[in-house]
């Protein structure tokens, strides 16, 4: 749980002065968000704060109307997912993006599958052998545990599925991997399984950006939380000093905006 | 934890198995009502094994599978095609018509063949980038097809003279007709694209989840070109071969085969859900289809009653696949 260093190290992915507007809604204004090595940053707001807009933005699905991304300290720009994807940014979104008719191999190689070395590879010949049996080991170092792994996706239970997702991400996110509220509608012990594994990519080294509205998960497992208020970010809150009162009266506006890790002082209370 | 991670798949355990139980049944469910028909014709229908009638069969066959296989690809990625007989009767014209004004076969069959795969590829941009939904864009294309292969025809018969065109169709290779090899060579292709490639991974993913499949990086796009363009391509196949098989270009040809074919890969255990489905499926389908309609005709029923048949088979399975989905929804 405990990580420091953060200060020091460069962001590996990094969002600066960033603006996003839809029609004549302000979603995000002047953003500035950071991931640093392996740590978990939760990004928590209220409805409408503009989380998603920010991380559609982080994944290559929307762009920015102004600012930059830098990653590893250098500007980068994404016109696709496929863009951030081949950077080594992974999002599960939060709709589920998996193959319910196909099986758990199958899924975590989806839109990536192995060839056959060779001739047959240049037939297109899927290499099922080598899938069934990475995605068996990658589990297996996640810790991620199902029956048989030849199911098909629509036949594990929320909590299985979600962790198919996520050990997807961690299986092709290089850098980093973004969820958008992984454990909406799972059960408190399948939600308890999800965040169990989302520390285990961390202890992997994979820096992690959550977003939940589930306030104790986010205490539980984050290293640090931003928090965004009508396209705002209002301030930064370290989960081991801070309360959940805190949090919530920052999200809320009750409370002024405070930074207090003395970054980027918010300017609450514009509203779009 | 371990505790919950273990527990959680075995209470989900059965309706994985009734999956795959699901898949196994529906296929051996399938291949012994093949065999049972198949005696019960050998017994009751007079000269249903004669060497004449199973050639027949071979040749008929060979043109609903070769369409039929070109609608499972569609109907795996949750689509449908009910072009494909339009697009038959089209091709088949085109290519009587450019053989009978001198054309060199294979230059007559490439040019027809190309025709319909760039039909087939405009389906797919109306139903991918248009966004119209596949049953509109193809009941459009069959009515716009069977119009233009009537006007082409001027309403009759055409004929080519007789050349190796004609031969093809008429000549056995190993004591079987070379069409129905065509009809083996095909299938086996697309057996191979469909469950050994990462392409064929890819009409599965997007039958399973199109949004999905995109954010995965799959080219949805580019898919959904292929799937359409390789059924009319098939069409197109079958549209030459059937020309080839009567001698002549027949404006009529091919009316209703959509049912046929569609029925064919339903009864193969496609899902007009999407994601299921399998080559090997819709040819016992095509099979079941072809062995219904002729031992009734041996029969001497109304050759009706054959239609009637297929088409109430076809509604009661895809009732069974509703029901099936249902089930494991509620599962
Ligand atoms: N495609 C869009 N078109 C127009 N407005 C949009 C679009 N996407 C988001 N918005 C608006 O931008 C603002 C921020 O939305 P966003 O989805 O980022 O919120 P969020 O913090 O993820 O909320 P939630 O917690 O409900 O998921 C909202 O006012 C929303 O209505
Ligand atoms: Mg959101």
């Amino acid at each position: 749980m405990t990580q420091e260093a953060q200060t020091s190290a460069v962001p590996v992915l990094a969002a600066s002065d960033v603006s996003k507007r839809f029609g004549s809604v302000v979603a995000l204004q002047h953003i500035d968000f950071e991931v640093y090595p392996g740590e978990i940053v939760a990004l928590i707001g209220d409805n409408g704060a503009g989380k998603s807009t920010l991380i559609k933005i982080l994944s290559g699905t929307l762009a920015p109307d102004s600012g930059t991304l830098l990653m590893n300290g250098k500007p980068v720009k994404f016109a696709s997912p496929r863009d951030a994807r081949e950077a080594g940014i992974e999002t599960v979104y939060q709709d589920l993006a998996l193959a319910p008719d196909l099986d758990v191999p199958a899924n975590l190689f989806l839109g990536r599958e192995l060839r056959r070395a060779g001739i047959l590879g240049m037939f297109d010949m899927l290499d099922v052998r080598a899938m069934r049996t990475r995605a068996q080991s990658h589990l297996d170092t996640l810790g991620v545990k199902i029956k048989s792994i030849d199911q098909r996706v629509d036949t594990l239970s929320g909590g299985q599925r979600q962790s198919v997702a996520v050990s997807r991400s961690v299986f092709w996110g290089r850098d980093v991997v973004i969820m958008d509220e992984p454990t909406a509608a799972l059960s408190v012990a399948q939600s308890a399984l999800v965040i169990e594994l989302i520390k285990r990519v961390r202890a992997g080294g994979t820096p992690v950006v959550l977003i939940s509205h589930n306030l104790p998960h986010v205490f539980e497992a984050a290293d640090r939380m931003i928090v965004l208020r009508h396209g705002s970010r209002v301030g930064s809150l370290d989960p081991k000093t801070a309360t959940m009162e805190q949090a919530v009266s920052l999200m809320t506006g009750a409370l002024a905006a405070t930074d207090l890790r003395a970054a980027a002082a918010g300017e609450a209370d514009d509203r779009g | 934890m371990s505790q919950l991670v273990t527990g959680a798949p075995a209470e989900r355990r059965a309706p994985g198995r009734f999956q795959l139980g699901w898949d196994v049944a529906l296929r051996l469910g399938l291949l012994s009502i093949v065999i049972i028909l198949a005696i019960v014709f050998t017994l009751t229908a007079p000269g249903f094994l004669s060497a004449q009638n199973l050639e027949n069969n071979e040749r008929q066959m060979a043109v609903i599978g070769i369409l039929a296989i070109g609608e499972t690809f569609v109907i795996i990625t949750a689509g449908i095609d009910l072009s494909v007989g339009s697009m038959l009767g089209f091709s088949g014209i085109l290519a009587a018509l450019a053989l009978g004004h001198g054309m060199p076969i294979p230059l007559a069959i490439v040019g027809v063949l190309v025709i319909a795969t760039l039909l087939g590829l405009f389906s797919g941009v109306l139903i991918d980038t248009a966004s119209l939904p596949p049953f509109i864009v193809t009941l459009g294309m069959l009515g716009i097809l069977r119009g233009f292969t009537q006007i082409f025809g001027n309403g009759q018969q055409i004929a080519f003279g007789n050349s190796p065109f004609t031969d093809f169709a008429a000549n056995n290779f190993l004591g079987i007709p070379q069409l129905f090899w065509v009809l083996v060579v095909i299938a086996l292709v697309a057996a191979y694209l469909l469950h050994c490639t990462r392409r064929g991974r890819h009409v599965f993913a997007i039958g399973s989840n199109l949004e999905g499949a995109r954010r995965a990086g799959i080219n949805v796009r580019a898919m959904t070109f292929l799937v359409y363009g390789v059924s009319a391509l098939l069409a197109g196949i079958a549209g030459v071969l059937l020309t080839a098989r009567q001698a002549q270009g027949d404006p009529n040809a091919g009316t209703g085969y959509e049912l046929d074919a569609i029925a064919a890969a339903v009864l193969g255990g496609a899902s007009l859900f999407g994601a299921r489905g399998s080559i090997l499926g819709t040819f016992l389908g095509v099979l079941l289809v072809q062995i219904l309609t002729n031992g009734l005709n041996l029969l001497n029923f109304d050759p009706q009653v054959a239609r009637i048949a297929e088409g109430a088979l076809l509604i009661l399975f895809v009732y069974i696949d509703h029901w099936r989905k249902r089930r494991l929804a509620t599962a």
